[in-house]
């Protein structure tokens, strides 16, 4: 029987929590960050290097590594930007930890400024999330009323000020140099790429963009060490993972596992299996933007590199499972529709692309597809991946050439039934 | 003219960006809030005088996104998700169903404007699908007899305030 | 970021090994070395975007495909443009938008659409996907139609408004499927802030934005590359011909405006066609008397008969000879005009110091930059600019006093703009806030009348705070002492109330301005058209000298011409004091030369500038008048007074393409070619020669002016036998040495050259006194100005504060601009623009009539709330007949430049009124 591994979720998991600055004291909280203090930024990087933290954004960067991209005397400031922005479909992690400890995850961006020398950071929180944004907000005026943030941090560091910046309701945002744009005050249009965020980012000043769980990983890794953070799950899949479930499962929910977790575990498990008896049809298992597997692809390793290896992704680590009375047409329909409304509208592989997928889509729900339109179809969405100003081409041509392909006889089953 | 709360907000948010521009954003939700949920086209002039940005930035920026509001809303604004999570267990009905109890559809203002229903993608609460937002706040795994009692019961608070 | 490369990079492209120029991306270089990839959102000249996806490339070695706009290549790099992933990207962004273009294929409103182009090249036929909903028309605006139906979301126009124009009134909004472009707050185009500088139209590669008239379907028979008439930036432009008629202008590569035009330049052209133009020499009727009333046109035929060219020419020279012979050659002079070419302005004065036998020539420089140009001479020994407009690339901090550039200089403006947005700090000193206030770091709206105390207040901190460049002072200047005395009463502390800036204000300024590394000074009539314009001209002059700020690029003094040849026309001796090259007529050697030159002698007494020509007309000293161009009954102060004086006149000739408000006083009109119609060389503020090329025929048995003023030269007793322009131009080298190294050839095929350019082959010197200056002693002069008011000040009659100008639409007296359809149609009525709150106490409505008195004279015209006039002023600009500005102007002048103040006189203000009907 698998079970939860308790790090990101150690406080959260005890009933008794408390979630106020006192509170998270109480837990030993704020220990790392006095540490943290004590050491030179070059060496918090380096530690987090060792400990093979990848960010939990999706993309699975290591976050030593891109902290040490950081353009250097500038002569600008330099920027911390949390990722906030949790909208993948299926993703709803991050949430928690702003929700019920924020201390946690606030400490580990504190951290995280020491390390690349930043002065103002800025937690972009996607806008629908108030209650996320007001816990963090309660959280921060503990921090500067106890004079932790401020004009010198802890009392002794240096000046350190944390704003949250409220996004407005745009999937895209979540692409670290769209959300860049939407927090400079612009529409959030992801850039073409190079110059990196680490040379050009917020306001033209080098800039780091972390995901909340990236950051909460923070200050395990300070106070345990590289090492212990390490031991957490198999080679290069490194560190404690928050995963969202959702979907047909009787216990759908966020769960905090070791990456060497099996899919199939995951799902019965702590899912509790499918609801009604019911069978498994497939699985979604990073996000809207991941590849589907089918219920015979689901006894798979869960982990960044495993995934990848089924042609697939752990991307947010957002588990969406379905059964065997799902619809995959409406479903894909639901999925492409999500981007469609979600694209930028920038560049036109992505905002013609989008529209033209959900079109012809559309037409198989309207009982007029055909042999003909399912090869566009799938044609339509290869065309978008590898082609866009951002990943969300690949994002939405993934799971259009994934049930295309898996699931081509239930597009075919539409056309027949409509004949 | 603006309230002058929401000029002290206004000149709060400014004094934490280093350029007027970046604030635009959390302005913007400001000044929606201080005028029952929307913008008019001389809060957008405004607003666009304070960021030192040209209307027509201001006009692509609050287009761009979903949450600014050029018409009035309801009271009560319920933001029904139909996303892929919540579509799976449920969120579809879930819309149909308010759309019937309020007799309109999605994007409209009904009861008088106690409520107005919008129809939206994920509104990151998957594992608790399905989830319906009222102004400010989440309300999970949501079923059409829980949704109609706390309709019912905001339906007698907003009656009451007004 | 790749770092920015600086060296010739050498990469692959479709197997072939080409080098790429440092900062070149893939398509430049693939461009550059004859390859084609497809593109439709890069646009030469733009910050590329890569949003089109139509020029994707495959990089060996990344996973996703790039855009070639924006891929700065590597030493080395493979670059595929036509590998099966690439090609089959590029075709299916051109179906995708194909299939949305009305009717799924080409674009109905453009012959040179640069999609049906590429979809052409890419074999792209017809559109596999369904078209859908599309918006509908625009066409609230005058001069550009919009059709988003033919969109392809490439952002070309809003990156043309918001990053090359700067004018930010397009913009992109929704998102996803629904984006699409906007004006304003999503606002018809009509009625946005559009200036209509046309910069979008020209962006746009389908035809979304259109001139409004349908023309994108036209094919021309020529285009012929000319320069643009209008103001002294020198656009270079292309005319579209058909038929003899122009049917449209697209901005050209030139040093001055890189393919940029305004409103004007692009819009502006149809006057040539407009039928109020002359086509016959028409004489006065016998017995029709001169009065001061202006001529009705449609009484026109009452008052003139047409005649031939013979017996018109014969009439406009004896009459002019009769007077010369009868009552000697002071009895004559001349206006010349700023319009015309270079060789007109020196056919013109040639004909006067050689056929009148005087020094009578002057034009219309007289009434806008002579102070400027006085104070120049004296302080630096020349009047031109030091350095090109352009050069605010290189400046940290760029001034511009007195001059509402994005009305007057709007193209120029747009390099301050795009200077401003890349970080530099814009100080506006003006009493006015004019739109250029949103770009800049400072906007002092000081006190009407104060420039000086202002300056000296500037000048005293720099020196208090130990700011002057020592070592510039000593080895460039002299005179300084005198000027630090004349400082000493004024403190920026003492001068905060006389000019309305605060003290701390002005220090800031000062240390901005003297302690960058660069500062530039731009300056308009707001500085010069004052009875102080010399005093201070001499001010801003000091303040170059004693920071060392001049003489490097980004530094420097740069009055803006405003007409497209007035650097030319004065360059040329269109001016009473001196002969071409600025050559004082008292001078014996200059004068020697010139006779030996034109082989005549000539009057050794500078000449009556034009105002005092006027006068001298006005007691009847004056009988003679001949005019090229000039629109005197509109562009002088005290009209009443100035018509009065044209009605005088004994003998009159004009010669024009529109029987202007001046023509009505004329004894013989000659009807001469526009702009389009001839080809002549004309010199920009810049110091820029160019070419302006003929285009059209000219209307009727209208003639070229070089070919009139030769004809009236011959009928004076002159043996002139010019064959054409170019003979012209070659005599001008000879009197010109800056420009004596300016071939004919290497203009018809550079198009613009600048001087000083004293040698064949020499570059020619964008920036000049970068060693010391043209005075007797190589050094700059200080000249100490004390602070003086205007002459009259407004009392308790005349309260209001009356500032006269231009205004972006219309072209000075409007003889051109309100007979061009666009141009008319925007704005169509006179405009007085007043404070809104003096609106509200005087109880009139913005839109409804207002009548403005000075002592001089009165009219109406309608109001319009401004909030950048201050309050207490009155602006309005000089271009409407039917309520003429200059009516309530002061004819006091400048002692030095002898310039009209008309920034500053006296009024008072009245709710209602009628206006007078309008002449044109």
């Amino acid at each position: 029987m698998l079970e939860e591994t308790l790090i990101l979720f150690r406080n959260i998991r005890n009933p008794d929590y408390d979630k106020s600055l006192k509170g998270y004291k109480k837990a030993g909280g704020l220990k790392a960050l006095k540490q943290a203090l004590e050491m030179q930024p070059d060496e918090i990087v380096q530690l987090t290097k060792d400990s093979g933290l990848r960010g939990r954004g999706g993309a699975g960067f290591p976050t030593g590594l891109k902290w040490s991209f950081m353009a250097k005397d500038t002569g600008k400031p330099t920027y911390l930007v949390c990722n906030a922005d949790e909208s993948e479909p299926g993703t709803c992690k991050d949430r928690e930890l702003m929700l019920h400890d924020p201390h946690q995850f606030l400490e580990g961006m504190m951290i995280s400024c020491l390390a690349i020398g930043c002065r103002h950071g800025y937690i972009y929180v996607r806008g629908e999330y108030w209650p996320s944004i007001k816990s963090l907000n309660a959280a921060l005026q503990e921090l500067y009323d106890d004079g932790i943030l401020g004009k010198k941090l802890l009392g002794k560091g240096p000046k350190l000020d944390l704003t949250v910046h409220p996004g407005a309701g745009a999937y895209i945002c979540g692409e670290e140099t769209a959300l860049l744009d939407s927090i400079e005050g612009k529409r959030g249009h992801p850039r073409v790429k190079p110059p990196f965020p680490a040379v050009s980012g917020f306001n033209a000043c080098p800039t780091t963009v972390n995901n909340v769980e990236t950051l909460t990983c923070l200050p395990f890794i300070v106070n345990e060490g590289a090492e212990a953070f390490k031991a957490f799950g198999p080679e290069n899949n490194a560190g404690p993972h928050l995963i969202s479930l959702s979907g047909h499962v009787n216990k759908p929910g966020v769960y905090e596992v070791r990456l060497d977790a099996n899919l199939k575990d995951i799902i019965y498990d702590f899912g509790g299996g499918i609801p009604n008896g019911k069978q498994l049809k497939g699985v979604i298992p990073g996000g809207a933007s991941s590849s589907v597997l089918t219920a015979d692809e689901i006894d798979v390793t869960y982990s960044f590199d495993a995934l990848a290896q089924a042609g697939t992704m752990m991307g947010s680590a957002a588990i969406m499972v379905f059964d065997e009375d799902t619809d995959v047409v409406k479903l894909l329909h639901r999925i492409v529709r999500f981007f469609s409304h979600e694209s930028c509208g920038q560049c036109t592989p992505c905002r013609e692309g989008t529209h033209w997928a959900r079109m012809i889509i559309r037409d198989f729900l309207n009982g007029n597809g055909n042999e003909h339109k399912l090869k566009r179809l799938h044609r339509v969405g290869g065309n978008m991946m590898g082609t866009t100003v951002c990943a969300l081409g690949d994002a939405c041509g993934m799971p259009i050439q994934s049930f295309t392909t898996k699931f081509a006889d239930e597009f075919r089953d539409v056309q027949a039934l409509a004949a | 003219m603006l309230a002058l709360d929401t000029q002290k907000e206004i000149a709060q948010l400014l004094s934490r960006y280093p350029i007027k521009r970046n604030a635009l954003l959390p302005i913007l939700h400001v000044v929606q809030k201080g005028n029952e949920g929307y913008l008019t086209p001389e809060l957008l002039e405004e607003v666009a005088g304070i960021c030192e940005v040209s209307q027509t930035h201001v006009e692509g920026v609050i287009s761009f996104y979903t949450m600014y509001k050029l018409e009035k809303p309801g009271k009560f604004h319920l933001q029904v998700c139909t996303c892929v999570p919540c579509c799976l267990v449920g969120g579809e009905e879930l819309l149909e169903h308010v759309e019937q109890q309020l007799d309109t559809h999605a994007g409209h203002t009904a009861d008088d404007g106690v409520f107005s229903v919008e129809e939206v993608e994920c509104l990151g609460a998957c594992s608790y699908a399905p989830a319906v937002i009222i102004n400010e706040d989440y309300h999970e795994q949501m079923n059409p007899e829980k949704l109609d009692r706390l309709m019912d019961e905001l339906r007698t608070q907003g009656q009451a305030h007004a | 970021m790749d770092a920015f490369p600086t060296e010739i990079v050498r990469f692959e492209l479709d197997g072939k090994t080409i080098e790429a120029l440092p900062g070149e991306s893939i398509l430049q270089a693939a461009q550059r070395t004859g390859s084609e990839i497809p593109h439709l959102c890069y646009k030469a000249g733009y910050r590329p975007d890569g949003n089109c996806r139509a020029c994707v490339v495959e990089i060996d070695g990344e996973r996703v495909l790039a855009p070639s706009c924006c891929r700065n290549p590597k030493e080395g790099m493979q670059v595929n443009s036509q590998s099966e992933r690439a090609l089959h990207s590029q075709k299916m962004v051109v179906e995708l938008l194909l299939s949305d273009m009305p009717e799924q294929g080409k674009s109905p409103y453009t012959q040179r659409s640069e999609l049906d182009i590429w979809a052409e090249k890419l074999g792209v036929v017809q559109p596999r996907f369904a078209g859908r909903q599309q918006p509908v028309q625009d066409i609230s605006h005058p001069a550009i139609s919009v059709q988003l139906d033919a969109c392809i979301q490439c952002t070309r126009c809003v990156r043309a408004c918001r990053e090359v124009q700067v004018n930010d009134v397009i913009g992109y909004a929704n998102r996803g499927d629904h984006s699409t472009i906007v004006f304003d707050l999503n606002d018809p185009l009509g009625v946005s802030t559009c200036v209509a500088c046309g910069e979008c139209v020209q962006a746009c590669p389908t035809g979304a934005l259109m001139p409004s008239d349908n023309v994108g379907l036209e094919v021309s028979d020529k285009t012929v590359a000319s320069s643009c008439p209008y103001c002294g930036v020198g656009c270079l432009l292309t005319y579209d011909v058909k038929d003899n008629r122009i049917l449209r202008v697209e901005g050209r590569e030139g040093p001055a405006n890189k393919s940029r035009l305004c409103v004007k330049g692009r819009y502006g052209f149809d006057y040539v066609h407009h039928p109020d133009r002359l086509t016959q020499p028409q004489i006065r009727c016998e017995g029709v008397p001169k009065t001061v009333e202006l001529l009705n046109p449609s009484d026109f035929d009452k008052v003139f008969r047409p005649a031939s060219w013979e017996e018109a020419l014969e009439v406009a020279a004896s009459g002019l000879k009769r007077i010369r012979d009868e009552q000697g050659p002071q009895a004559l002079a001349g206006f010349g005009c700023a319009k015309g070419s270079n060789e007109e302005a020196y056919l013109l004065q040639k004909l006067v110091r050689t056929g009148f036998g005087n020094n009578n020539i002057d034009h219309c420089t007289r009434l806008c930059h002579a102070s400027s140009v006085v104070a120049l001479l004296e302080g630096i020994g020349s009047g031109a600019v030091s350095n090109p407009f352009t050069d605010v690339e290189d400046a940290e901090v760029i001034m511009v006093v007195g001059s509402n550039t994005p009305v007057n200089h709007p193209v120029a403006a747009t390099f301050f703009k795009n200077a401003a947005q890349a970080g530099k700090d814009l100080i506006l000193i003006d009493p006015r806030r004019i739109d250029l206030a949103r770009y800049a770091s400072y906007s002092l709206q000081f006190n009407p009348d104060t420039d000086v105390a202002l300056f000296n207040a500037l000048m005293h901190t720099i020196v208090e705070e130990g700011l002057c460049n020592e070592e510039y002072l000593a080895k460039y200047t002299e005179g300084f002492d005198a000027l630090k005395e004349n400082l000493k009463d004024y403190s920026p502390e003492g001068m905060a109330k006389v000019c309305g800036i605060p003290a701390e204000t002005l220090r800031e300024v000062a240390r901005r301005y003297a302690t960058a590394k660069s500062s530039i000074i731009f300056w308009g009539m707001g500085v010069s058209q004052h009875i102080h314009g010399t005093d201070n001209a001499r001010c801003l002059i000091a303040l170059a000298l004693m920071t060392g700020q001049i003489g490097r690029p980004g530094t420097g003094l740069h009055p803006l011409r405003g007409q497209n040849n007035v650097q030319g026309a004065s360059d040329m001796g269109l001016i009473p004091m001196v002969f071409p090259d600025y050559k004082p007529v008292g001078d014996p050697t200059a004068k020697h030369f010139f006779e030996k030159l034109w082989g005549t002698t000539l009057d050794p007494n500078p000449g009556l500038t034009v105002v005092e020509i006027t006068e001298e007309i006005h007691k009847r000293n004056i009988k003679g008048l001949y005019i090229m161009g000039e629109n005197p009954a509109m562009s002088d102060p005290n009209l009443n007074h100035t018509r009065e004086a044209l009605a005088r006149l004994e003998h009159f000739v004009i010669q024009d393409i529109f029987p202007t408000e001046t023509a009505g006083f004329a004894d013989v009109i000659l009807p001469t070619s526009a702009f389009p119609e001839k080809t002549g060389t004309f010199t920009n503020t810049n110091r820029q020669v160019q070419l302006g090329r003929q285009a059209l025929e000219p209307p009727g048995d209208s003639r070229q002016d070089w070919w009139i003023i030769q004809e009236m030269a011959k009928r004076l007793g002159l043996s002139w036998n010019y064959r054409g322009v170019p003979d012209v131009f070659e005599e001008i080298r000879k009197a010109t040495p800056s420009m004596a190294g300016i071939t004919w050839d290497r203009l018809e095929q550079d198009h613009s050259v600048t001087y000083p350019c004293e040698n064949e082959g020499d570059p020619g010197d964008p920036v000049i006194f970068t060693d010391g200056f043209p005075t007797p002693s190589g050094r700059g002069k200080f000249v100490p100005a004390k602070f003086s008011q205007a002459a009259e000040l407004p009392n308790e009659e005349f309260p209001y504060v009356f500032i006269t100008g231009r205004q972006l639409e219309h072209w000075h007296t409007g003889s051109m601009t309100r007979r061009a359809g666009v141009l008319d149609a925007i704005e169509p009525l006179p405009i007085v623009s007043v404070n809104p709150s003096d609106l509200g106490q005087l109880g009139v409505d913005a839109g409804t009539t207002l009548t403005v008195q000075s002592r001089r004279g009165k009219l109406t015209a309608f109001a319009r709330g401004d909030h950048g006039v201050p309050e207490g002023n009155v602006y309005m600009s000089f271009a409407y007949n039917e309520a003429a500005a200059n009516l309530i102007t002061t004819d006091r002048l400048d002692p030095f430049g002898k310039i009209p103040e008309f920034k500053f006189c006296a009024v008072k203000l009245s709710a209602g009124g009628d206006p007078a009907p309008r002449l044109v």
